[in-house]
């Protein structure tokens, strides 16, 4: 039987879906990453229906509750999108730094070159 | 010695035509950086026979500064005299800092503020503890950290070539005087503190203060 709260975690698992597939086709991520997070969408879902299918697999780590198990796993991969951004706004501070100090430079005229 | 005076300047449309004022009986080059300014910053900036530059958004005064004097640089300068735009530096100082370069043969020259009773006591005393650690840190101990009023020779910049954007240049060409063991002196200068809200804010210390820590660990 399904629960309240599995069944609103199935409906946003399936609204995820859907905006992956938008972004897909507005071509605002590439086929690689709409396979990519719909495979993580389903097995979300996957999980939800079947929590026990997690049980071996959180005892493998010592972790009692299959809740913990994925609070930690979404922690994880919170903390690595988080540093994936961190890193792709320091390359795009430095390109725009690089791109208006170059642009502001450009009527210098260099004194070794006269 | 060809010397260059590199000022960034942002939103300072109220000071910035009286510094270049007090300026205008400077006998060297001048350039001045409106680092993406809101006011009419630029507009007064372009009235002075001086050169002029323009970043099109707001950097910060390190990139500004970087852009000063990669331009003074190119154009044949030897040495840069760092000033700031809101008239805080007295250009009757600026001797001090070509005879410290030429006299002195000192890489980096550092102002040093002779303090009235008007800047905010916070101000003062995290100057002095900011001092105490890049002292401990470093090894090196300059006692105003954060006056924008300095010189260094083109050799100095190229070994000093900062990273920082912000406020935190400052700091960080002390920092990298220090791994780099370049020759440095500290000069007293007069300081005329205009503006209380303005400049390094508590927020841009501990942004300073973490990147000090950063720079321990990898330079």
């Amino acid at each position: 039987m399904i629960f309240g709260f599995q069944l609103i975690a199935i409906v946003f698992a399936l609204i995820m879906l859907y905006f992956a597939f938008l972004h897909y086709q507005r071509k605002e991520i590439n086929g690689m990453e709409i396979v990519s997070w719909w495979i993580i969408w389903i097995v979300t879902i996957i999980i939800v229906i079947f929590p026990g299918l997690l049980k071996d697999f959180a005892g493998v780590f010592s972790i009692t509750r299959v809740f913990d198990l994925m609070v930690i796993g979404g922690f994880i991969f919170v903390i690595f999108l988080t540093y994936k951004s961190y890193i792709k706004a320091k390359i795009l501070e430095k390109k725009i730094e690089e791109l208006v100090r170059k642009e502001s430079l450009k009527d210098i005229k260099d004194a070794k070159k006269k | 010695m060809k010397i260059f005076i590199v000022i960034p300047a942002y939103n300072e449309e109220e000071k910035i035509s009286e510094t270049l004022k007090k300026l205008s009986q400077i006998k060297y080059p001048i350039v001045v950086i409106d680092d993406g300014s809101k006011d009419r910053t630029w507009e007064y900036i372009t009235k002075y026979k001086i050169i002029s530059l323009k970043h099109k958004i707001n950097l910060g005064k390190g990139s500004a500064l970087k852009t000063g004097c990669e331009a003074a640089f190119k154009m044949g300068a030897d040495a840069v005299i760092l000033m700031d735009s809101d008239g805080q530096h007295d250009p009757a100082d600026i001797h001090k800092f070509t005879r410290a370069l030429k006299d002195d043969r000192a890489e980096i020259v550092f102002g040093l503020r002779e303090y009235g009773t008007d800047v905010p006591l916070i101000r003062f005393l995290g100057n002095k503890i900011a001092s105490v650690v890049i002292s401990l840190l470093f090894g090196i101990y300059i006692s105003d950290i954060l006056c924008g009023f300095r010189a260094l020779s083109r050799k100095a910049y190229e070994k000093v070539h900062w990273d920082s954007k912000g406020y935190g240049v400052e700091t960080e060409m002390i920092v990298r005087t220090a791994k780099n063991k370049l020759s440095y002196s500290q000069i007293p200068i007069q300081a005329l503190y205009h503006d209380k809200t303005k400049g390094v804010t508590l927020l841009d210390a501990f942004h300073i203060l973490f990147d000090v820590l950063k720079w321990r660990i990898n330079l």
